[in-house]
């Protein structure tokens, strides 16, 4: 049988050596994305040195059989656990040998199966399991191993191989599922670090231990880009950083008797992230606390205590900041933008503005609520796309408000807003970038559709009360019963030979699948174009198109 | 004696021009699951990105070991007492590392110099291409040297990618992350920046990428030669080649194809210039 099928215990425990060293490599990286639950930079290490006590056991036991070589790495992991992502690794080891036991070998089957185990094992010795973080990670890649090795692929190779993309999806996929994450645009360290392990494993396995000399782990992208700042009228001065962090207190309690479940639920009271596990003979407690004398004298009622620590973790978070603060550049310029609607910031963040000042036609920002998204932006030189002609003066008063270099390109509706941003240059300053994205704005049309709130005649046009009507660059040129039937009418006059692409921002009132079949409808009617319907929760506008 | 011009696959030389010039190439690897390929040798550039789109895989990429570079040594040592190589960015593969742990290896009557170009493709290509030509002018190796800095330096890569889901898989998205993520669909503009991938700006449509890459060379002053180069669309660039020669003499303009270690990163249907200028 191929080596790659089917390993025995030795060969397991020098897979996860090699992915030791493999995550060795990229522990300074996985601590920079350290923001949850506590920003203080250490997740990477605490794995790394938690992973070296569970190889360090591991080559003191001299069987051949998996069972008993993996029983040996979760004691190790037990006992060398540090730090929260630590502990939780060592749940991870302990569920891996669970699954294991009474196996001299393990092919892809056991290996999803034990992975399995390990992702129940590791989610029960949470209290408060939160998803976003090395869990979901770790359930995802299971998951991924049981189709794998169901599907008839029982070689560990192939099992292996989609564990690793799988949690090399989930962790691209945690800042979805964590707002800290999404605000600090990062993905999560702890689910980084396992990735980091399996990956490494997998490299081993697939013969590249020459390779992993000269490489470096992949940190993965987030799939989603950061949240900026929404900035509204009413938004509160002060941050939650105020609260104190207290101290991460760890230790090894040794004894007999021992009942971990009991322990859990008197230390639930104790402090915040919680994790009690182990055995009746040793366990293994984290807590952040603020009194760490407490739970101390709690565990030596028990039983002896070994390897104590008791780090300040505001001390801890003041040196990351210090450290976040010299590491990072920041950008040269900025970009701030009006934008209504929940989809609308959803897009311009998308696409890279740092923050979002709510606001449009009928609920124009002030120019504080203006200069207060200047003043959040975090750079120097701040772009200002106010988004509508109202809001154009508004914004040109910023200036001289702030100490700030401000440049406002005038764009007067949401899709010239886009395609300033889009022309964006990286590498240019401030003056540079503003004329080359005024110089962009009247490359596109907007056609808006809403409703009208009185009869009136326009031209020849006899708009009655509450009828669709329609603008083209902010002239109303159809009024009629549906917004569709106006949509149509008024894209009919804007489409050249050159228009390349439509895009349809479709306002909180309109239906989804109502939009969707008018994006179809576009399309077939002009075959020949690019036709993008995107969510814009915009009030009033039925849609908002951009023709370019 | 003629100084020896050695460089890697990456380059994006075509053979044709390399064995006029005496460019010793050097490949890398890829490796479509277990599957493994010499770049440009035992895969060609065109199968290479068909079996890409069928597949629907992400291959993979690995650097020239020490050894294949230590056989190119000793075989060029024979012939010359002075050996300059250049490879790619040293922060985008281990090329530079292996290209120097060689060194030791071969007799230290011949002088071997392993210049780091911070650059991929043709942005370095050209500069390799114009070292080889003061080599084969007689000029010796610390001049070629000093003039390759001053050329690299002088040297941008404007690259219009029509996705970006293959850095990201192939974890090379580096400064480019502010690109990830965007709701509508936009094709990015990539440069390389100290040695790394980084982000221009964006466009909607491939029209206007290609604009924006011939806008990039109508403004360079003082040229010395561009590099036009595609994945899978030839048509592109061949477009872009006629409008160029407007501004550039044709001879100037070298056309090449991406190479499958880079295709990797950038995905079918990307299209790049290089655009180097005199140095003054």
């Amino acid at each position: 049988m191929n080596q790659t099928d089917v390993i025995g215990g030795q060969k397991f425990l020098e897979m996860f050596a090699a992915a030791t060293d493999w995550l060795e490599k990229s522990a300074p990286e996985v601590d920079a994305l350290n923001v949850f639950p506590v920003p203080d930079g250490d997740t990477g290490t605490n794995m790394l040195l938690t992973m070296k006590s569970t190889i360090d056991h591991g080559f003191q036991n001299a069987n051949k059989d998996v069972s008993s070589v993996s029983h040996s790495m979760a004691t190790g992991a037990l006992m060398g656990a540090r730090g929260n992502s630590g502990v939780i690794l060592s749940q991870f080891w302990a569920g891996l040998a669970q699954g294991l036991a009474d196996k001299e070998t393990m092919d892809g089957k056991d290996f999803a199966a034990a992975l399995e185990r390990s992702s129940v094992v590791a989610y029960k010795g949470v209290s408060n399991p939160v998803e976003g973080t090395i869990l979901t990670v770790l359930k995802d890649a299971a998951q991924e191993a049981l189709k794998t090795a169901a599907n008839g692929k029982g070689d560990l190779l192939s099992v292996l191989e989609s564990t690793v993309s799988a949690a090399s999806e989930s962790v691209a996929n945690t800042p979805k599922l964590l707002p800290a994450l999404r605000e600090a645009g990062v993905v999560d360290s702890g689910g980084q670090g396992l990735y980091t392990i399996l990956d490494g494993a997998l490299r081993y396995l697939r013969g590249e231990s020459e390779l992993m000399q000269f490489r470096k782990p992949q940190i993965i992208a987030s799939s989603i880009s950061s949240t900026p700042v929404t900035v509204t009228a009413d938004a509160k001065a002060g941050h939650e950083d105020e609260v104190p962090f207290g101290y991460c207190t760890e230790f090894l309690l040794k004894g007999s008797g021992l009942d971990p479940e009991k322990m859990k639920k008197y230390l639930l009271k104790k402090g915040q992230s919680l994790i009690v596990v182990g055995d009746e003979n040793t366990v293994r407690v984290h807590i952040h606390t603020l009194d760490p004398g407490e739970v101390i004298s709690y565990a030596t009622s028990m039983g002896t205590i070994h390897s104590v620590s008791a780090r300040n973790m505001d001390e801890q978070h003041q040196d990351y900041l210090a450290k976040q603060k010299t590491q990072s550049t920041p950008t040269k310029v900025s970009i701030v933008s009006v934008a209504a609607g929940d989809g609308l910031a959803e897009v311009f963040s998308s696409l890279g503005v740092s923050a979002i000042v709510a606001g449009g036609q009928t609920m124009n920002p002030s120019t504080k609520d203006i200069l207060m998204g200047v003043e959040r932006a975090p750079s120097d030189n701040v772009i200002i796309l106010p988004n509508n002609k109202n809001i154009v003066l508004a914004a040109q008063q910023v200036q001289a408000l702030t100490e700030k270099k401000i440049c406002v390109v005038p764009t007067v509706n949401v899709p010239q807003g886009v395609a300033a941003l889009l022309a964006f240059d990286y590498e240019a300053e401030l003056e540079t970038n503003c004329e080359i994205m005024t110089e962009t704005i009247n490359a596109v049309s907007s056609i808006e559709v809403t409703r009208s709130v009185r009869s009136c005649k326009i031209g020849n046009l006899d708009i009655k009360k509450k009828q669709a009507i329609g603008l083209l660059n902010g002239v109303i040129i159809s009024a009629l019963d549906s917004a569709k039937d106006v949509l149509f009418e008024v894209l009919e006059k804007t489409i050249e030979d050159k228009t390349e692409i439509i895009t349809v921002y479709y306002g909180q009132d309109t239906e989804e699948d109502e939009a969707e079949a008018c994006g179809n409808e576009i399309r077939e009617k002009y075959p020949q174009l690019q036709v993008e319907v995107v969510y814009g929760g915009q009030p009033h506008y039925f849609y908002i198109v951009s023709v370019e | 004696m003629t100084v020896k011009i050695v460089t890697d696959t990456l380059s994006d030389i075509p053979d044709d021009l390399a064995n006029e010039l005496g460019i010793t190439l050097i490949p890398l690897t890829v490796s479509f699951g277990h599957e493994s390929f010499l770049d440009r040798i035992e895969i060609s550039s065109e199968d290479f990105y068909e079996r890409m789109v069928r597949e629907d895989v992400i291959p993979t990429t690995t650097q020239p070991s020490p050894f294949s570079f230590t056989n190119v040594y000793n075989e060029l040592a024979n012939e010359s007492d002075e050996i300059l190589v250049i490879t790619l960015s040293s922060k985008l593969s281990g090329t530079y590392q292996s290209a120097l742990n060689a060194k030791s290896t071969v007799s230290d009557t011949c002088r071997i110099e392993v210049l780091d170009s911070q650059k991929i493709i043709m942005s370095f290509g050209l500069a390799v291409i114009a070292a080889a030509k003061m080599a084969n002018a007689g000029a010796g190796i610390d001049e070629i040297i000093a003039a390759t800095k001053v050329r690299l330096d002088n040297t941008q890569l404007v690259a219009y990618f029509d996705s970006l889901k293959y850095l990201v898989k192939g974890g090379r998205v580096g400064k480019a992350q502010g690109f990830v993520g965007s709701l509508l669909s936009v094709k990015p503009i990539l440069t390389i920046r100290d040695g790394e991938m980084g982000p221009l700006t964006r466009v909607r449509s491939k029209a206007a990428g290609l604009d924006y890459l011939y806008n990039a060379v109508a403004t360079t002053d003082n040229i010395e030669s561009v590099g036009v180069e595609y994945c899978t669309t030839p048509e592109d660039a061949e477009y872009l080649i006629e409008r160029i020669s407007d501004i550039v003499p044709r001879e100037d303009i070298y056309k090449s194809i991406v190479c499958p270690v880079v295709g990797t990163y950038s995905g079918p249907g990307g299209v790049a210039v290089s655009i180097m200028s005199k140095p003054s």
